[in-house]
Parts: structure tokens; C-alpha cells; sequence
């Protein structure tokens, strides 16, 4: 038996315009599949094509050619518009850069993609609630974004993301843009998330962040050259580095 | 409701951008609401002031056909025609004369009135009292009469009726109505009497006549019901006046202000359009991360669009709404008191409708643009470019300080916002520029009036004098220079159902200073010279013969010229007196006066008054556009404001392009002094080109303008003027400070400030 993967993209493939008219190539032939419940962390060096291919799979840039296969649907040759009602019910998105409203309130930020899903405000409050309480942020639901410090305003993002509980969340180096401890509380929040059963699909360039994951995509101009599961051995204290062992 | 119409997360959103920029929000109702209003006033000032026939027809329920039978006609019979709404009168009218000051005799008409005043056609009292039964001896004297001849409440009214008796009447109040024209135009002067002072001044009924006056439904059947009610009295009625005839004669030549303001007008809606364009432009480009964001959560192209015209719009419109209440509370109060009626329903929803297309256009397109951004949160709005640009490499040669150098190189690197920026300020300077020739082109009426035809500043009338002892008195005088003999005729031009001016002034050897335009000034017998509206009426060029009747005579003239000509609409044909038949020539009806240059005319005036002379003083073409001055005002005022929201819009712009630049020059080790000079020179030098570009172009249109409404309104080309240089020079010194300022407060503030290095 097979279950429907969260996501599948079938030789995917971005290429760029560049301002002399020269075709950039950022992905080549991509063929990546997420299961539901999976937690994958796409690395590689800057330019790698890794930024464009989890705009790709969310829909954010139109793809050069390939499928992407969203829940067993194809989503690809949706129109602008139609990705966006896609966004709205099905995939979360968290940015390096948290990307709040900036004029809107952490509530209202919380509760903008309840509201624009169709749930009542009432729906849309109570979920608000329960999400910034979960992630500790609850004395801080009528500040602006700009009050909140960076690991705040990620966490806010997160649980943005989470509002509409999307089969699929999507973050594009969530942690590169914050300070050692906001990071880990950043990255203990994805794990709570994953364990709880959600589908991760996670950019980064940075090797503790992807030890997180399931499973570790590595990508190299535009292609993936590495694609396996994670096995951790626990060493004595756990501290001094965790053996990773790729398995292919 | 608004919010849950359009879906809660876009009223969220609204309402959440809202509160985040209330200033700038009600900065953008209150120029709406402002333009709205001026626009508003101007067109209700000008309404009043050129045809105030409209006001005292509604303020008095005015009858739109009055029909003068010999008998009493059938009342009940004119009540039941349809279309009729009420019936005013009949009433009794008789021709008696007023004996005026100095032995003047003065035809009136005296026409009955009830002691209560009627519901329709009420004369409108605004002196004294009205007619009283206990005072059957009070009259009431229409109130331009009543100026004419120097008649106030208390005067005595002594009348000669036909029958050669004399009453002695006493003047009880002054009152104003909108059924007949304002006297001189309209002859003879109109006063009100009880029915049993009218009987006895005039006993005999067979002198007498009745006037019938019909207030209808519908104005635009005039013709109609005056036909049927002509049919329905079977040859009874002796002649019909309508409400056209009546508003003609009280309308000012009102077509050149008509296309002022229909300029004004245009003027003031594409600033309305730009100032909101801008706005609402400038806040969708700091916006379009957010807008990006937004994107990415799942809000479509559409949901933007139409979020962002909901939002922008409904402020233009609540801008037109309190335009629309303020410009109410303003004709009602403020100018209420000086009896200005509202503005008439046409214009007013022409401006209201007008304006609210505009908004939404200007509104549309940023908001189409917004919707159209890329949901990648993360792409910066368009990369400036980072060459410098020539304007800096000049400046670099020439080794001015770094800050103008960097200042000079950020004003053109992206150019597009540049080139808007200038737009935004060269516009409403152009405009403002153009608003200042107008005012020049007015100063020049006044300083100059011979060059508007109104060489000689008064007019005397013979009255009891012969003509001759007249040109004698006359001369007589220390001020008067010279008097051109005068005639001023009715002509019928063939193919026109109306007649034109004619005016014979001087003679044709000496003929009046006529300021001629183009072509010559006549010489001869039979050569004439003719306005704009004229030319324009006869479809004829200088150089044409025409050919007009002047009271049964037959005139042949050659068109030799065009004269700047204020009156009329320039349809007057201007002649020397000897080129009349002799019946209309001798003797001068009257003399134009020149008097010396630096002369009072209003001295001379009542010098010759004084010895019984009838002395009219020119009113100038300034005086009677004297509203236009308030406009101007009005529309340089809130252009300025429209040119400075523009600027700051286009300062919030370049601070947020400039953010990462300004870390970077810090750290190069600019002083905020120097950080400062960089912003004010970026924005700053964008609006000296646009100030220069808009006086330039303003200056050189002005007086094309000007000149093209000249042409169009009848006065005829050659009346514009530029502004003068110390007008333009001072405009342009104040708008480029003012700019200079507005770009020096948020460049302040930034200098100041700590910047982050991180994020966008």
C-alpha cells in the first residue's frame, strides 16, 4: 500500500532570465517526493537553487517546466490565483526574514489567515489564542511586530503558519536570521510541530538545523546530489557533537 | 459592513493600515475634500455673480411666462393648462412718469400688488417695508431702479399719469424680483402700488393692462404653454415675456468667466487625480512587502486589488462627501447672508460625479499595480542601478561637497520615480504659474484699460443739454482730455434672428482709441472694426464687408480691424459716428470721456454731476472678474499643498529605497549633517528641476491660455499676459524653498536615527 506523498515535484526545473537576457539555470530537473508526516531539511551551499525550489514548491515562482504534485493533485498549472486559494488552505510558510505585516498586531497577524481560509472571527480568535499560548506568546498579542525581538517575531510567523493547520509547512531558512538561542527555541518548536505530525519541508545551509530532519536533501547548482534518512547515535553526554550517519 | 462585504482578513487589513497612518489618511480626505469645496464655491460664486436671475427666480417663486392682455383674461381657463402649477396676478399695470431729480422725467410702470406679499412671483423686499392698506400712498420701487435714479425708503415718488395729473407718492421700501430685467437693461423702471394708488393715478381703465404671470413645471415648455395660452385666450394677450428674456438681459457676458472656470475646474481635478495617484502610489510601493507577504499567505491578485481601491477610495470619496458638506455650510452661511443661492443641481453633480471618477481612476491604478506584485516576500522592490548618473559626474567635476555628489547620484538612479516626482511638482507649478498670468492678464486690465477698449473712463449723457453745451461743460473740466462723440445702436446682421451691438464712437478722422488687435483702425466712412465674438457670430475676417440694418437703415461697412473687446461677448461692431445715417448720428447720444493719466475718474464723476450732467463710469473688465482673484487664490493654495504631498511622498520613497545606503555611508563616516545634506539634495534636486520645468512651461503657456480663452469667450486674442518676472521669480524662490523644507524634515529625522544593517 502506498499512501499519497504531502508533496511531489517531477523534474522540476526554474531558469532565470539574466538582465543581459542569458537564461540562468537555478533548478535542474528536481524529483523530490514528501511523505506525509515527514520532516525534510534541503541544505547546500549558497546559489545552490534551494531558496528557489521551496518558492517553487509553495507556489511563490512559476516553474520553467516539471510537475508539482500537491496531495495527489497537480499544482503546477494552477494560475496565480489558484495557488493562492492552495496557500491559503493547504501550506504554511515561514520566512528568514519572518515577513510580518508590519501595520498589523501579532493577533491580527495570527488570525489573518484563519480569517482569509473563511473561519469566523470567533473560530479565527479562539485559534489565535491556543496557538500564541502554545508558543508562549500571549502577553504579546497586541504588540506591533516591530516591539517584538527576532526570535518573537520568527515564533509569531510560526504560529502564522500553523493558523490554518496546513498539511504542509514550508520554511526558508527559518533560523538564518537569529542568535544562537532563539534558534534553538525556534528549532524545539518545529520538532513539537513534527511531532505532533506535521508535514516539514525546511531550507538551510545550516548542518545542526538539518539534524533535526528525517531526512537531509543536498543541493548543488540547481540539482540534488544527496538524498537520505537520518540515524542518530546518541554519544556519552550527547554534547560534543552527534554522530550523523547517512544511509543511502 | 464595509469590512464584511469584502471579507473579513481585506477589512482587517484595512482597517489595521489605517490606523497605522492616520495622519497621512486624513491628509488625503482633507485635499480631496479641499479641491471639492473650491471647486464647489468657485462654481457658485460664479454662477451667482454672472447670472444672478436664478437665485432671485427661486428665492421669490417666480412666474416663467408673464402675458400682457388689454382685459382680465380667464384665469381659471390658464390655471388648467397643462404644465401650469400656479397662476400669479392678474394684475393691473399703467405707464405713468417719475419726476426725478433736477426736473428729470423718468418713464415708470407701475404694476398693482396685493398688501400681503404673494406665494408666487413675490418681489423680495430688501429695504423698508411693503405696501401697506393703512398707507395707501407707499410704493415700492424695484430696487436696480430705484439705485438708478437715487430713490431710498422715505423718498418722495411724485408721478405724472397720462391724464397730465401729479400724485406725490412716498417711497416705502426697495425690493428685488426675478420677473423682470435690471434697469437700465430693462426699461422702464418697475414699481408697486396698491391697487387703489394705482386706480388713481390712472382712472381711466382703458390705459391700464393686465399682467398675468404663469409659474410652470417644467421651464423647458416655455414655448409651448405660451402658444397654448395665447390660443386660449383667443387675441386677447398683447405681448409675452419669458424667463429667458429675463435671465438674458440680468447674464453678464459670462462666457469668458464660464471658460475660466471650466479651466479652474480641469485644473483642479487633474490635481486631485495626481495628489492622489501619488498618495496612493506612494503607499502600495513602501508597501509591497507587506503586500508581498500578504501573497504568500493566499490573498489573490484580485483580494489585493480590490482591497487597496476599497481602502484609497473610500477616502477619496469621504473626501468628496466633506467637500460636498463643507462647500454647503459654506454657500449657506457663509455666503447665504450675501444671498448667493446654491449652486444649481447640473454643476453640482458634474463636480460631485466628476470628481468621484477621477478618485476611483487615480485610485485604480496603483491599486491594479499593488495587486500585481510578486508574492516572494523577499525580492526588493526593483534594484536601484548603481552607475552614477551623468548629473553626477558633473557634479563630481566641478568638485562639489560629496553629500551633494551622492545626493545628485541618488536623485536619477531609479528613474521612473524620478521622472513621476518631477511630474508631481510641475504640474500643480505650471498651474500655479498659469494662475498667476491670469492674475497679470487682470492687473494689466486695471493698469491699462485702453488696452481693453475702455480708454474713456465715463460716459456723459446730455440729459436736458443740448449736445454741444454739453461737449463744453465737459471740456471744461481740468481732467477731461478729450470727448469722443457717441452712439450705441441695435443692429440686425443678416442670417441672425438678434441683433448686435453697434457702437459709433468718434469720428473717422478722429476716431476713439479702439485697442485693435489685428488689422487697422478704421479711416473712412464705411470702414469698421469688430471683437472676436463678432467676427465669430458672422463667420467674417478682418477685411470682409458686411452688410447690417440699423433701425430700417441699411449699413455697408468693411471690417478693417479686430479690437480687444470686453462687452457683449465681443459681438459689437465699433464705427466712427459720421459713418451713421444722420438720423442716428446727430446729435451724440453721448460723449466718452479720456481723462489725464493719473486722473480720479470718481473725482470727475461727481464733479460733473454737479453741474447736471448724467456721468456713467466704465466698469472694468477686472472688476467684474474680480472673483476670479479669490479662485486663484483658492486653487494656488491647495496646489501648493497638492506639489507638497507629492514631495513627501516622494522623500518617504527615497528614504525607504535608501535605507541600506544610508548604514553604508555611516559606516563610511558621513555625519548626520552630511547624511542629511545627501537626502535633501536627492529629493530636493527633483524638485528644483520640476519647480523650474513648471514655472518655465507655465510661464510660456500662460499667455497662449489665456489668449485661447479670450478667443473662444469673444474678447479676443491679445489679452493675456506672463506674470511678471518678480511674480514668477518670487513663485518659483517660495515653492523651491517650501520644497527644500519638506525634503529637510524626514531627511532630519533619518540623519538622526539608528539604522539597522540587517533586514529590508
Amino acid at each position: 500500500m502506498t499512501t499519497t506523498p504531502a508533496i511531489r515535484a517531477v523534474n522540476l526545473v526554474k531558469i532565470y532570465q539574466s538582465g543581459r537576457g542569458l537564461p540562468v539555470p537555478a533548478v535542474r530537473g528536481v524529483d523530490l517526493t514528501v511523505d506525509p508526516g515527514e520532516f525534510v531539511a534541503i541544505m547546500g551551499p549558497s546559489g545552490s537553487g534551494k531558496s528557489t525550489l521551496i518558492h517553487l514548491l509553495g507556489g511563490l515562482d512559476t516553474r520553467t517546466s516539471g510537475e508539482i504534485w500537491l496531495d495527489g493533485k497537480r499544482a503546477d498549472t494552477l494560475s496565480e490565483s489558484g495557488w493562492a486559494v492552495l496557500r491559503r488552505e493547504k501550506i504554511g510558510f515561514v520566512f528568514q526574514f519572518f515577513n510580518l505585516v508590519t501595520n498589523m498586531t501579532v493577533a491580527d497577524n495570527v488570525e489573518l489567515p484563519a480569517l482569509l481560509g473563511g473561519a469566523s472571527p470567533r473560530h479565527a480568535r479562539e485559534r489565535r489564542e491556543y496557538l500564541l499560548g502554545e508558543l508562549g506568546l500571549t502577553d504579546r498579542a497586541a504588540a506591533a511586530p516591530a516591539q517584538l525581538s527576532g526570535g518573537e517575531q520568527q515564533r509569531v510567523a510560526l504560529a502564522r503558519a500553523l493558523a490554518n493547520q496546513p498539511r504542509l509547512l514550508l520554511a526558508d531558512e527559518p533560523t538564518g536570521n537569529l542568535d544562537s538561542r532563539n534558534t534553538r527555541d525556534v528549532l524545539k518548536l518545529l520538532s513539537r510541530v513534527h511531532r505532533q505530525g506535521q508535514t516539514i519541508v525546511l531550507v538551510t545551509h545550516d548542518a545542526r538545523v538539518a539534524g533535526l530532519a528525517d531526512r537531509v536533501v543536498s543541493l548543488l547548482d540547481g540539482e540534488i546530489v544527496d538524498d537520505g534518512a537520518i540515524v542518530r547515535r546518541r554519544g556519552p553526554g550527547g554534547t560534543a557533537g552527534d554522530v550523523v550517519e547517512l544511509r543511502g | 459592513m464595509a469590512s464584511r462585504m469584502i471579507g473579513s482578513a481585506e477589512g482587517r487589513w484595512i482597517r489595521a493600515d489605517l490606523r497605522a497612518r492616520r495622519g497621512q489618511a486624513l491628509l488625503t480626505v482633507l485635499t480631496v475634500a479641499g479641491i471639492v469645496t473650491a471647486l464647489i464655491a468657485a462654481a457658485t460664486l460664479l454662477e451667482d455673480g454672472t447670472n444672478p436671475w436664478r437665485g432671485l427666480f427661486e428665492r421669490g417663486r417666480g412666474a416663467h411666462i408673464w402675458l400682457h392682455t388689454k382685459t382680465v383674461p380667464d384665469v381659471s381657463a390658464l390655471k388648467s393648462l397643462d404644465g401650469v402649477t400656479d397662476v400669479a396676478g392678474p394684475y393691473h399695470s399703467a405707464p405713468a412718469t417719475l419726476a426725478a431729480d433736477r426736473g428729470r422725467k423718468v418713464p415708470i410702470s407701475l404694476q398693482e400688488a396685493p398688501a400681503a406679499l404673494p406665494a408666487v412671483a413675490r418681489p423680495l423686499l430688501s429695504e423698508g417695508r411693503w405696501l401697506d392698506v393703512r398707507h395707501p400712498e407707499g410704493v415700492v420701487v424695484e430696487r436696480s431702479f430705484a439705485r438708478a435714479i437715487g430713490l431710498r425708503p422715505g423718498s418722495p415718488f411724485t408721478v405724472t399719469g397720462l391724464n397730465g395729473a401729479t400724485h406725490t407718492l412716498t417711497v416705502a421700501g426697495l425690493a428685488e424680483t426675478g420677473d423682470q430685467g435690471f434697469y437700465p437693461e430693462w426699461a422702464p423702471g418697475l414699481a408697486w402700488t396698491l391697487r387703489q394708488t394705482l386706480t388713481a393715478v390712472e382712472p381711466a381703465p382703458g390705459r391700464t393692462e393686465t399682467v398675468t404671470g404663469l409659474r410652470l413645471a417644467d421651464p423647458g415648455l416655455t414655448d409651448l404653454i405660451v402658444q397654448r395660452a395665447v390660443f386660449t385666450l383667443h387675441g386677447q394677450v398683447q405681448r409675452v415675456t419669458t424667463w429667458r428674456e429675463v435671465r438674458a438681459a440680468m447674464e453678464l457676458d459670462n462666457r469668458l468667466l464660464g471658460l475660466l472656470l471650466g479651466l479652474f475646474g480641469v485644473a483642479g481635478l487633474v490635481a486631485a487625480a495626481l495628489a492622489l495617484a501619488n498618495v496612493t502610489g506612494g503607499r502600495v510601493l513602501t508597501q509591497l512587502r507587506d503586500i508581498a507577504t500578504l501573497k504568500s499567505l493566499g490573498f489573490t491578485r484580485g483580494q489585493i486589488t480590490r482591497m487597496l481601491l476599497v481602502e484609497h477610495g473610500a477616502l477619496g470619496l469621504a473626501g468628496i462627501a466633506l467637500g460636498v458638506v463643507a462647500a454647503w455650510l459654506i454657500t449657506a452661511y457663509a455666503l447665504g447672508e450675501s444671498g448667493v443661492t446654491p449652486l444649481s443641481p447640473g454643476p453640482h453633480a458634474a463636480i460631485t460625479v466628476g470628481t468621484a471618477l477621477v478618485v476611483l481612476v487615480a485610485v485604480w491604478l496603483p491599486a491594479w499595480r499593488g495587486g500585481r506584485t510578486p508574492p516572494l516576500p523577499a525580492v526588493p522592490a526593483a534594484p536601484p542601478r548603481g552607475r552614477l548618473s551623468r548629473l553626477a559626474r558633473l557634479a563630481l567635476l566641478v568638485r562639489l561637497p560629496p553629500a551633494l555628489v551622492l545626493g545628485a547620484r541618488d536623485a536619477f538612479t531609479r528613474r521612473t520615480p524620478a521622472l513621476l516626482t518631477i511630474c508631481g511638482v510641475a504640474i500643480p507649478m505650471m498651474m500655479i504659474t498659469i494662475g498667476l498670468g491670469c492674475w497679470a492678464t487682470l492687473d494689466d486690465f486695471i493698469r491699462h484699460p485702453e488696452g481693453v477698449g475702455q480708454a474713456a473712463a465715463l460716459a456723459v449723457r446730455p440729459a436736458d443739454l443740448t449736445a454741444e453745451e454739453t461737449r463744453e461743460r465737459v471740456m471744461a473740466d481740468p481732467d477731461v482730455v478729450a470727448a469722443y462723440p457717441g452712439a450705441e445702436l441695435d443692429a440686425l446682421v443678416p442670417g441672425q434672428t438678434r441683433t448686435v451691438r453697434t457702437r459709433a464712437l468718434g469720428t473717422s478722422a478722429d476716431p476713439y482709441p479702439f485697442p485693435v488687435a489685428e488689422g487697422r483702425m478704421f479711416r473712412d466712412r464705411g470702414e469698421a472694426v469688430a471683437g472676436q465674438g463678432l467676427l465669430d457670430l458672422l463667420g467674417a475676417r478682418v477685411g470682409d464687408r458686411v452688410r447690417i440694418t440699423i433701425g430700417g437703415t441699411p449699413l455697408i461697412v468693411r471690417i478693417v480691424g479686430r479690437v480687444i473687446e470686453p462687452e457683449q461677448d465681443g459681438e459689437v461692431l465699433s464705427l466712427g459716428i459720421d459713418s451713421l445715417a444722420a438720423k442716428d448720428a446727430v446729435p451724440p447720444r453721448f460723449y466718452g470721456l479720456v481723462l489725464r493719466p493719473g486722473a480720479e475718474p470718481g473725482e470727475a464723476r461727481a464733479r460733473l454731476q454737479a453741474q447736471g450732467l448724467e456721468v456713467a463710469q466704465a466698469v472694468n473688465p477686472a472688476d467684474r472678474l474680480a472673483v476670479i482673484r479669490v479662485i486663484i487664490v483658492a486653487l494656488v493654495v491647495v496646489l501648493a499643498l497638492i506639489g507638497l504631498a507629492n514631495l513627501l511622498t516622494a522623500g518617504a520613497l527615497g528614504l525607504r529605497d535608501h535605507v541600506l545606503d544610508l548604514a553604508v555611508l555611516k559606516a563610511m563616516g558621513l555625519t548626520p549633517r552630511q547624511v542629511m545634506a545627501t537626502l535633501v539634495t536627492g529629493t530636493g534636486l527633483l524638485a528644483v528641476v520640476g519647480v523650474l520645468l513648471g514655472g518655465c512651461v507655465g510661464a510660456l503657456w500662460s499667455r497662449a491660455l489665456i489668449d485661447l480663452e479670450g478667443r473662444h469667450s469673444g474678447v479676443g486674442a491679445g489679452i493675456g499676459r506672463a506674470p511678471t518676472p518678480g511674480m514668477l521669480a518670487a513663485a518659483i524662490g517660495i515653492a523651491i524653498g517650501a520644497a527644500l523644507l519638506v525634503a529637510l524634515i524626514p531627511a532630519r529625522r533619518a540623519a538622526r536615527a539608528r539604522i539597522p544593517v540587517t533586514a529590508r
